[in-house]
């Protein structure tokens, strides 16, 4: 008797489980009233908190109705390693922001968006495309990396904005001699330790060859070839001339802004996102100049992007795609990007006013950079295009950038960036 | 008839077959048998068939299927993936950075091993009292062990950031004049995660340690003190050789933990810097989830699984061979 109460109890108990799984599946379909929720990747940095994602993700789920999202906030700012986990586990994201397609694409993984109505909004429509197609909306730019600087340590130590190589390494000889420290590096997080080299490759070598990423790609040009060497000799003496901060590889990321933005150091090569980090109160001591050339030359390392992916096997393709078209064009979100992201938009018959935004005068004068005729390249590592580096080298990239901390060795370092380049492309 | 099988009794052995009337039975038969004889649930028998279950599920059949991805070129972004043989442990010997990943976790291994034990044997022998607050001080000592790996890596990173608590303490203090870069070099990175892990291993230590302390009996103590023996001759004489199954356990125990560590690593110092401090178990993620080389990082997890287990039998061999002859 004992034993049937107990069976009956269990059968009971696994079909309350059984019934309990079967609603959960239905939150995650087309439910009856049409709605469909779809899965978002995002990140969370200083500047892209978690206010913002709600606020975003709210705002465009009123302009598409029957769409709730269910956010996914990425561990690090790594997402493509992320989205790639949740991938092997089943639980690829059916939105996912910020991502570089062409770790996704070729697997077809991502639907691209249609390139009539990209074509129709966009300044840039084919700026990050991938085989010719367009998987992630390029509703705004960035400068990777911009020269921040403080202006009133630049006043105090005699020193002038920079336009050639030679003239920075000047102007960092002057704030050392004046107690100043030089440069600030969050050289604890790989990326940012990697920003000099970012700004020095696309300026010296990019600047003069913008196909030289592609050539990479084909074999015929390397990373151990004479003009990078001399660009990335170029950090090394920066290091081994101590304008970094003292243990600049000790600093996190969040703690570089805090340094930078309360006046320890004088110069920041970082994205152009940290505009939206300048602070409020004396925001008009800050300026930016681009990457310094030899000959002073302008060239602008450039990436387009600023919104999301969709993925190919999302519930509602349709109404997924319905999403990232709202997000990406939603004027509020752009609004917030420009003022907490530093974005420059990219949208067609736009101009900043047409946001209402406020901005500082050193965003503006950046974005004049975007705006202006000049040389823009891509900027090497974080561009998405068909140049992006190979799985897994944009990791080999921030290590040498750390290791030539402590190694004089720039050949050595190029020579096996190239190897793990020719590896990475294999695999 | 039939023949009876059973080998034949050496003389003077006691008959536990189960016959009627033979030494070693119950009037009912053994345990398993019901009383006509047949063979009757227990209750035993279903949790060690639970258990086998579990572990087949979540120990033997990953492993199997690590095993079989291994000698693919499985990607974690592609739908179907080849056969490529022994290709993949080739290339392990030709890897560097796989190389220096075992270099840096046998290195850690080793040396927070130490560090753990002199600290939990040092703390188990000043915390060998029953009184209250020596009860309160084991509880905080185990601490470190009950956190998450995740949360001690946020811990320590605010400890030991170029502006953390570490170099602010210091620096208060007048120990320092400048901040000390305990992350910004590849060995200050590397001693400090030995130091965070010898922390967090020290609380499993100093319990095991603990235990065995209180197993040994006091009237040894007291004999040694009547024939003149000192304090640090009782614990080299009596302490020491009678706490050898503890440090067997405690060995082993910080061995393990410290060849597979990933979290800990991965948030206090992502590897960095120039993957100074990258282990193993983190190389293995970033070789499947950044390089998409699944097949080549289920072979570096073989590999790990292969020399992890051999130093672990070796250790504990060694240390066994050490109890029996103490």
């Amino acid at each position: 008797m004992r034993r049937k109460f107990f069976i009956a109890a269990g059968t009971a108990l696994a079909l309350t489980a059984l019934t309990a799984c079967g609603g959960g599946d239905d939150d995650n379909a087309s439910s009856g009233g049409g709605t469909t929720t779809l899965t978002y990747l995002t990140f969370e940095t200083p500047s892209l908190t978690s206010t913002f994602w709600n606020g975003s993700i709210a705002a465009a789920e009123k302009d598409v109705p029957g769409v709730k999202i269910k956010r996914i906030t990425a561990p690090s700012t790594d997402r493509d390693g992320y989205a790639k986990q949740l991938q092997a586990s089943g639980q690829f994201p059916d939105l996912l922001q910020s991502i570089s397609p062409n770790n996704f694409a070729p697997a077809g993984l991502l639907k691209p968006f249609d390139d009539q109505w990209v074509d129709a909004n966009f300044l840039l429509p084919k700026g990050n495309a991938v085989g010719g197609k367009v998987y992630i909306p390029p509703t705004n730019s960035q400068v990777i990396p911009l020269v921040f600087y403080n202006k009133k340590l630049f006043a105090k130590a005699g020193a002038e904005v920079p336009k050639t190589w030679a003239e920075f390494m000047t102007a960092c000889a002057r704030l050392k001699a004046s107690g100043t420290t030089p440069l600030e590096l969050g050289g604890a997080d790989p990326f940012a330790a990697s920003m000099p080299l970012v700004g020095l490759i696309s300026a010296d070598v990019l600047g003069k060859n913008p196909a030289w990423i592609t050539q990479r790609i084909a074999g015929t040009t390397h990373f151990a070839d004479p003009d990078v060497q001399a660009s990335v000799q170029k950090y090394r003496d920066l290091i081994k001339a101590g304008y970094f901060q003292k243990n600049a590889l000790s600093v996190k990321y969040d703690d570089s802004i805090k340094d930078f933005t309360k006046g320890n150091t004088a110069m920041y090569p970082m994205g152009s996102w940290l505009l939206g980090s300048l602070p409020k109160e004396n925001v008009d001591d800050f300026g930016t100049f681009p990457w310094p050339t030899d000959d002073g030359s302008v060239v602008i390392p450039f990436s387009v992007g600023g919104s999301m992916a969709v993925s190919a096997k999302a519930p509602d393709v349709t109404k997924a795609i319905a999403f990232a078209k709202a997000w990406s064009l939603n004027p509020d979100n752009l609004k917030l990007l420009i003022e907490t992201d530093g974005a420059f938009p990219m949208i067609k018959g736009k101009g900043l006013s047409d946001y209402g935004v406020t901005v500082s005068k050193a965003f503006t004068d950046s974005y004049a950079l975007v705006t202006n005729k000049n040389t823009k390249v891509d900027a090497i590592g974080w561009v998405t295009n068909d140049n992006a580096l190979p799985p897994g080298l944009n990791d080999e990239f921030y290590s040498m950038a750390q290791a030539l901390f402590t190694k004089d060795d720039v050949a050595g370092a190029l020579k096996s960036l190239d190897e793990k380049f020719d590896a990475a492309a294999k695999s | 008839m039939a023949l009876d099988h059973r080998p034949a009794r050496p003389p003077g052995t006691p008959d536990n077959s189960g016959g009627p009337g033979t030494a070693g039975s119950s009037r009912r038969g053994p345990a398993w048998l019901s009383a006509t004889g047949r063979r009757r649930p227990n209750g035993l028998a279903v949790i060690a068939g639970v258990a086998a279950l579990l572990y087949a599920g979540f120990i033997l059949l990953p492993l199997g299927l690590s095993l079989a991805s291994s000698l693919t070129d499985e990607n974690p972004l592609k739908a179907e993936s080849s056969f490529v043989g022994l290709d993949n442990y080739q290339h392990l010997f030709r890897d560097g950075r796989l190389l220096h990943s075992l270099a840096f976790t046998f290195a850690l291994a080793a040396v927070v091993t130490l560090a753990a034990n002199a600290v939990g044997l040092g703390l188990a022998v000043l915390l060998d009292r029953s009184s209250l607050p020596y009860r309160l001080m084991r509880t905080l000592a185990f601490l470190p062990q009950v956190l998450s790996g995740v949360i001690v890596g946020f811990i320590w990173r605010s400890v030991l950031t170029q502006n953390g608590l570490a170099n602010a303490l210091l620096m208060d203090a007048g120990i320092i004049r400048e901040p000390i870069g305990w992350l910004g070099t590849p060995f200050m990175a590397s001693l400090s995660i030995a130091i965070v892990m010898a922390w967090v291993l020290s609380g499993f230590t100093t319990v095991v340690y603990l235990a065995a302390l209180q197993a040994v009996p006091r009237d040894l103590y007291e004999a040694a003190t009547v024939d003149g023996a000192g304090a640090a001759r009782r614990f080299r004489s009596i302490t020491f050789p009678l706490l050898a199954p503890a440090t067997t356990i405690n060995v082993t125990i910080c061995l393990i933990t410290v060849l597979k560590l990933y979290d800990v690593i991965t948030v206090v110092t992502g590897g960095g810097p120039a993957s100074s401090t990258e282990s193993t178990a983190l190389y293995i993620v970033k070789v499947a989830f950044t390089q998409n080389q699944f097949g080549y990082s289920s072979a570096v997890a073989v590999l790990l699984l292969v020399v992890s287990t051999g130093v672990s039998l070796l250790v504990t061999s060694l240390l066994r061979r050490r109890e029996v002859s103490l």
